[in-house]
Formats: structure tokens, C-alpha cells, sequence
């Protein structure tokens, strides 16, 4: 197996992002059913979120300026610019917000939410906006990684294609 | 006082809601520098000699604004003037405003 570390870093990326995620939606869920007993379960998670989201943001940072410039070249000489100038533009960006949320998320969990309606209505709100955020941003770095896919293949002497 | 019932109606601690007004005004900040960035060369590489990178630079400045305002908001407690389920709707719309944003302007300019 020969794995560099440029590999690694994306994976971990992904991974964060989506184990972030799913922090997220563990305190939707546990968040719909809020009482004193599970009110140290939604804080852990929204930590959880907003670590991983942290942790995804370096690593994705890291990533992005020092190897993409290679693969935004392939994907823009390829049958798939847009993987760059739609996906890559708006993920790169998307990103920030679902970041803010999930350092929001700790915060508002802080509060009563079994206690107090309108904070359990945020807390919904916030988490459900990182889930669907998130999502939105895996499901683009899987168009992007589809983009320099096809520009290779393109690239590719005819009996080298599958 | 974390949370409180004051006057019969649910309130949010000072530092929610300052910091759920500061993360809504964030995110069309973030949404804003986007554009400017696109549609002006000169402060992408502006950004790009700050921290090396426009998209480094541009990250740093929304977890500023985000601390900066969650703070000051905290501490002058302007943001409790506004409903807790007026200030989730804000977020929400917010978020929604700025994430249509960013794609619509990559759709189309």
C-alpha cells in the first residue's frame, strides 16, 4: 500500500467533516427529547461537533493551499471545470459557516434546554443547519474528487480507459 | 444566570444570544468577503500576502469577527433585546441567505 501523507490529510478531512456531522445530528437528536438527565450527553456532543469541525477546517486548510493547486489545474483542463468553479468555489466557502455553527453549538447547549423551549428551538435549528451544511460540503468534495477523476481518464490513452 | 424564565417568557443567557447574533451577521460577513474576493483582484491578493493565502486570511477574519462580536455582544448584552425565537429565525434566514448566496454568485458570475 502506498499512501502519502497528502492522502491521509484529505481523508482525515473528510472524515472529521463527517463525524462532525454526525455530532450535529446526535444532539438534534438527543435535543428532541431534552431532559436534565441527557443534558451532559448534548454538551459532549456539540463538543465533539465542534472539535471535529475544527480538526476538519486544519486539515482541509492544510490541504487546500498546499496540494490543490495541482488537481484544481487537472480539473479546469478536464470535461469537468465546474467540479472547480462551482463545487470548489462554494465549498470552500460553505465550509466557514458550518464551522461558525458548530463553535456556536457548545454555547448554546449550555443552556436548560429541557427547561426552556426557545433554546431547545435553537439548539434544533443550529444543529440541523450543521447536518445539512455539512452534507452539502461532503457531497461537493465528492463531485470535486470525481472531477480530477474524469480529467485523468480524459487524459488517458484509449486503452488505458476502463 | 444560565437560562431564566423573566416575565413569563424563555430568555437566553447573555453570551447565546450574543453569540447566535454574532455567528448570523458572520455568515453573510463570510458570504460578503466571498464576493468582494471574487470580484476584486486586488484584495484576493491583499488577503493572499496577509496570510499566504486568501482563503487562510479569509477564515482567520470570520473567526475574529465571529469571537469579536460574540463578545462584545455578551458584554453589552444587545443582543437580548431581540426574542430568542426572532434571533433562531435571524440564524436561520441568515444562513440560508448566505449559503444561496455563495452558490448563486459561482452559478452565474
Amino acid at each position: 500500500m502506498n499512501t502519502s501523507s497528502k492522502d491521509i490529510i484529505l481523508l482525515a478531512h473528510a472524515a472529521l467533516g463527517v463525524t462532525g456531522s454526525m455530532g450535529a445530528l446526535w444532539v438534534f437528536v438527543e435535543a428532541l427529547s431534552a431532559t436534565s438527565e441527557n443534558a451532559r450527553r448534548i454538551q459532549t456532543a456539540a463538543l465533539v461537533a465542534a472539535v471535529c469541525m475544527a480538526a476538519a477546517w486544519i486539515c482541509g486548510g492544510y490541504w487546500y493551499v498546499h496540494f490543490y493547486p495541482a488537481d484544481k489545474a487537472l480539473i479546469l483542463k478536464g470535461p469537468w471545470p465546474f467540479a472547480h468553479n462551482l463545487f470548489m468555489e462554494t465549498k470552500e466557502h460553505l465550509f466557514f459557516i458550518t464551522g461558525i455553527l458548530a463553535f456556536l453549538l457548545p454555547i448554546a447547549t449550555r443552556e436548560k434546554l429541557y427547561a426552556n423551549p426557545a433554546a431547545r428551538t435553537l439548539v434544533l435549528s443550529v444543529a440541523g443547519l450543521i447536518v445539512v451544511t455539512g452534507l452539502a460540503v461532503e457531497g461537493a468534495g465528492a463531485v470535486i474528487d470525481h472531477g480530477v477523476k474524469v480529467a485523468l481518464q480524459h487524459d488517458a490513452p484509449k486503452g488505458a480507459r476502463p | 444566570m444560565n437560562t431564566a424564565i423573566r416575565s413569563g417568557s424563555p430568555v437566553l443567557a447573555p453570551a447565546t444570544s450574543g453569540f447566535v447574533l454574532s455567528a448570523a451577521i458572520t455568515v453573510v460577513f463570510n458570504t460578503a468577503l466571498a464576493w468582494a474576493k471574487d470580484a476584486n483582484p486586488a484584495l484576493n491578493d491583499f488577503m493572499r500576502r496577509i496570510g499566504g493565502h486568501h482563503w487562510t486570511t479569509h477564515g482567520v477574519v470570520d473567526l475574529l469577527v465571529f469571537a469579536g462580536l460574540g463578545i462584545l455582544f455578551t458584554k453589552t448584552r444587545a443582543a437580548e433585546k431581540i426574542a430568542p425565537g426572532r434571533l433562531t429565525t435571524v440564524l436561520i434566514g441568515a444562513v440560508a441567505i448566505a449559503g444561496l448566496g455563495l452558490v448563486l454568485w459561482y452559478v452565474f458570475v
